[in-house]
């Protein structure tokens, strides 16, 4: 009799607690979806910042677990990002240290840290050691969908067309995103499919939910845009991207730009000085001491060209190599010859018709123009309709008295972009001008 | 009166002399040679606020605002300038600190300033500017202040506040006591912190004496991922921490046989005080349990099963939560948390019925099954029993059947909530392919559990005859007080079942409230 009550009692309470016990794991099954609709659905009105939110959780789980090379390794890819976003070069260091700790863990088929050490290297402008870093991470991991976007920005720059388009195809292939649409659409733009490459670009945009993406997205197209000398529609996208990520350095030099472009002068000097304190970049100095020369004020400028130097300087200091700044630095602040082996030691590094252009353009300033002539048609072969290509072509080709197609390169230029440069496109129109009356 | 004068003003000429002296060469500059670092260091008076500012300059902007301090433009700053500098920044300074007691803006007046350079990286100089501010308020009465750094928003850089109470108590301060980067002298170099963006503080004060902030939190964010669960200031808990850091660094460096076996060793150490910490409501009521039922063979069992259920629990968990993040460990264990509750729980809710079913069968029943707790030490069982025996066998198999159930509940209840610091080092080993050694360290972990659990399990038992003894002595003899005392502990072992069931319910009531409080 007490064993008949005992025992439903019994079963009673384990039943209990086998109940309790499913409906709790119910609940906490339950509950785990619910965490992404609440974080997705601010995203739609404020977009996130996943970058931020990537590095805190990286830091976090190092410090828990500092052995996970797979997080080292992307802890140093995201530090690169972040170098990228806020234009300092001190973040490199901090990312190499990162991509450092991933290797002492796993010093052998280490692909992620192999793939950081190649971004690090694209970052630093070593695109020969960066291709290497990226051909090795290959080998170990052939699906590794980043390694190619490394192995795409190196071959872009070192200049094999060739073989960055199968890059990026095979980056398109293993993991069609915003990384690879970026990338396709860089590739068409250089050999000249704008339209294509605005297409691109726009879909890369849809794709794209990090505030950082949609500003990267949005000045893609507004650079494309002003390389077109659509005032408007650059403008527009610059405006849109602001309006995602305030704080962009490079959507506040678009709107600089589109200012200067517009003949707005007084609001472009305001806007590339607030810019120039926020991100002090040698790029962005000499296109303010740019601004400020063709404005008629001289010795802002050579202030400006002085802290650019200053800039450069800590940029190489941190280890960073890149002659086309300092080409274009040297040039700015009149030193031709300085210019001129910048420019010889960077095209010794890579084949980018950037460098072509450069080159050609240092060895015209050394009035060395047939030269000169032969890098500046490279430059306009590679299919990139670029303003400051047919500029300079244009200009050789009349310092060698080759008039009629001179006026052809020069006009090219205007219709390209009638505004390509605060100082430039006036030169141009002034030598049609002379072409024209004579 | 000019003694006075001379005395007051040294004290922030020292402070800036502190202050402006670097101590770290400029390369450290978190944020490289582009950021303008900031402190803000609030010290509350009960009337008024005081704020020693420093902003240090990196090589490009020191670079950018020389035109602005040389202003005669004659290449090199002089005093002159400097201190006029100093004092316009100083200025601007304050203008962007918006701070307000009782929601009153306060007003701030610059008391000093000053302004100087020193070498920095490549050839350029980096500069620092203190600025020391003061402003009335009155804070003689609960008041909360919040106090807005605006200065240079748009500027990367490091942005630190601190705040300190003089003569009056922070109840609630958003920001810590003390700078980690002294003053913007030495940034800390580490490289899974990012640099601090501090831009607010919000700060309750009260009447009273003392420094500080109570409630200050870490300005670096919460830095010891372990202590999800392990809260608390007593010496015990705080050492516990500590230990429970250096084994987390144990399990992630260079492994060599001394370093394993202290992580072993460390591991049953830190199990054993885990188990030991207050908050663990379960390790007391399975002492008390395996006292009650008066044999080491019940200690142990429940000691076996805490540790098969910790070990298996952090296993469990470690693996889920490597095959993929999208699982919440904190919430797991908050969950896990009201399941052990829910035991315990489920526990007392047998006893209980046990205990109203003999009530039913009356005194006498209760005095057998009184007897039965004892009996099994004197080695004298069955001895003076007058009902029927294998009825009396039937019921005591039953009861220890259950007994034995509620035992592994309770045990099962106190393994079930994994620790967290098993679980960061489980995490730690696999992340290094130490897999191994994280099981051992885990197990480890669960033996140091049982170790406490047993131990005090066995106290108890040893306790118990002795007080068992002294009650029937007491019983016999004569004596007014002595026998009075021994009534009482008579009564009192009497009621001891009754007093279990409802400890029982209330520790279980109490744990899973306190998860439920946790989850939902």
């Amino acid at each position: 009799m007490r064993r008949l009550i005992g025992t439903p009692l019994r079963i009673g309470a384990v039943a209990l607690a086998i109940a309790l016990a499913l409906v709790l794991l119910g609940g906490m099954l339950g509950r785990a979806p619910e965490a992404p609709q609440i974080a997705a659905e601010p995203a739609a009105v404020t977009p996130v910042d996943r970058l931020e939110q990537m590095i805190q959780r990286s830091q976090e789980r190092l410090r828990r677990v500092p052995g996970d090379w797979h997080t080292w390794a992307s802890l140093g890819m995201a530090y690169l990002e972040r170098a990228r976003i806020t234009a300092d070069p001190t973040y490199y260091p901090k990312a190499e240290e990162a991509v450092r700790r991933s290797l002492a863990v796993k010093p052998d088929g280490n692909t992620d840290a192999l793939v950081a050490q190649g971004a690090l290297a694209n970052a630093r402008h070593n695109f020969a050691a960066a291709r290497r870093y990226a051909l090795a991470a290959i080998k170990t991991n052939g699906y590794h969908a980043d390694a190619y976007g490394v192995l795409t920005d190196a071959e872009t720059q070192l200049g094999n067309a060739g073989a960055a388009t199968a890059a990026v195809q095979r980056l398109l292939d293993l993991r069609p995103g915003l990384s690879a649409y970026a990338r396709a659409s860089y590739d068409l733009e250089q050999r000249g499919l704008t339209d294509q490459a605005s297409d691109l670009m726009r879909r890369a945009l849809v794709a794209a939910v990090d505030r950082h993406d949609i500003a990267f997205c949005r000045n893609q197209l507004g650079d494309l845009a002003l390389s077109a000398g659509d005032l408007a529609a650059a403008d527009a996208e610059y405006a849109a991207g602001l309006a995602a990520e305030p704080s962009s350095v490079a959507l506040q030099r678009g709107r600089a730009r589109v200012a200067a472009m517009s003949g707005r002068t007084e609001e472009a000097l305001s806007a590339y000085a607030a810019l120039t304190r926020r991100a002090p970049t040698p790029s962005y100095l000499i296109e303010y001491a740019d601004l400020l020369r063709s404005a008629g004020r001289e010795a802002d400028a050579h202030s400006q060209l002085r802290l650019a130097t200053a800039a450069h300087q800590l940029f190489t200091g941190n280890g960073g190599v890149d002659g086309l700044t300092g080409a274009a630095l040297a040039e700015a602040s009149g030193q031709p010859t300085r210019a001129l082996r910048e420019a010889q030691a960077e095209w010794a590094r890579r084949k980018h018709a950037d460098v072509a252009d450069t080159l050609g353009w240092a060895l015209h300033l050394s009035n060395r123009d047939t030269e000169a002539l032969a890098y500046a048609r490279r430059a306009n072969t590679t299919g990139a309709r670029s303003a400051i290509y047919a500029y300079h072509l244009g200009m050789i080709e009349l310092a060698l008295g080759d008039r009629a197609t001179a006026r052809h390169h020069l006009t090219a230029a205007l219709q390209i972009n009638p505004h390509f440069s605060p100082l430039d496109a006036p030169a141009a129109r002034q030598a049609l001008a002379n072409l024209g009356s004579s | 009166m000019t003694r006075l004068v001379v005395g007051l003003a040294a004290v922030p000429a020292a402070v800036l002399a502190v202050v402006l002296i670097p101590a770290a060469p400029a390369s450290a500059h978190p944020l490289g040679n582009f950021s303008i670092n900031q402190y803000l260091g609030l010290t509350l008076y009960p009337d008024r606020v005081e704020a020693s500012a420093v902003v240090d300059i990196a090589e490009i902007p020191t670079l950018q605002d020389r035109s602005d301090v040389d202003v005669d433009a004659d290449g090199s700053a002089s005093d002159t300038e400097r201190s006029s500098y100093a004092a316009t920044t100083c200025a601007d300074l304050a203008a962007g600190v918006d701070a307000r007691a009782g929601g009153q803006r306060l007003v701030w007046t610059v008391e000093r300033s000053e302004f100087a350079s020193f070498p920095g990286t490549g050839g350029l100089e980096v500069s620092r500017l203190g600025c020391s501010l003061t402003a009335p308020a009155a804070l003689d009465a609960p008041t909360e202040v919040r106090v807005d750094n605006r200065y240079l928003a748009d500027r990367v850089g490091w942005r630190e506040m601190t705040a300190t109470g003089v003569g009056l108590r922070l109840v609630d301060s958003s920001v810590p006591s003390r700078s980690v980067s002294e003053g913007l002298r030495s940034y800390p170099e580490d490289l899974l912190s990012s640099a601090l963006d501090v831009r607010s503080a919000t700060i309750r004060v009260e009447p009273g004496a003392g420094t500080g902030a109570e409630g200050a939190k870490n300005g670096a964010g919460a830095e010891d991922g372990a202590a999800v669960l392990s809260g608390g200031s007593d010496p015990l808990s705080r050492w516990m921490a500590a230990v429970d850091r250096r084994f987390q660094d144990l399990a992630g460096g260079t492994l060599t046989p001394l370093v394993g076996l202290l992580a072993v060793l460390l591991a049953i150490l830190l199990g054993a005080g885990h188990a030991a910490l207050p908050g663990h409501g379960k390790t007391i009521l399975a002492a008390y349990l395996a006292g009650r039922r008066g044999r080491p063979r019940d200690a142990l069992a429940v000691a076996g099963t805490v540790t098969l259920t910790h070990t298996g629990g952090v296993l469990a968990l470690g693996l889920l939560l490597t095959a993929g993040t999208a699982i919440a460990g904190e919430e797991i264990l908050g969950w896990l948390g009201l399941a052990s509750g829910a035991l315990v729980l489920a526990v007392g809710v047998t006893m209980l019925a046990g205990l109203l079913r003999r009530r039913g069968r009356g005194q006498h029943d209760h005095l057998a099954g009184h007897h039965h707790a004892h009996s099994h030490d004197h080695n004298h069982d069955h001895d003076h029993h007058d009902h029927d025996h294998h009825d009396h066998h039937t019921h005591e198999q039953g009861r220890r059947r259950s007994g034995r159930l509620g035992l592994a509940g309770i045990g099962l209840a106190g393994g079930l909530v994994p620790s967290p610091s098993a679980l960061v080092v489980l995490l730690a080993a696999i992340g290094l392919g130490r897999t191994g050694f994280g099981v051992l360290l885990v197990i480890a972990y669960g033996a140091g559990m049982a170790a406490t659990l047993t131990g005090a399990g066995l106290i108890l038992l040893a306790l118990q005859p002795r007080m068992t003894r002294a009650a029937l002595a007491g019983g016999a003899g004569p004596g007014g007080l002595t026998t009075g005392l021994a009534r009482l502990t008579a009564r009192l072992h009497a009621a001891t079942p009754v007093a279990t069931t409802g400890l029982v319910l209330l520790v279980g009531a109490g744990l899973a409230t306190r998860a439920a409080a946790g989850v939902f």
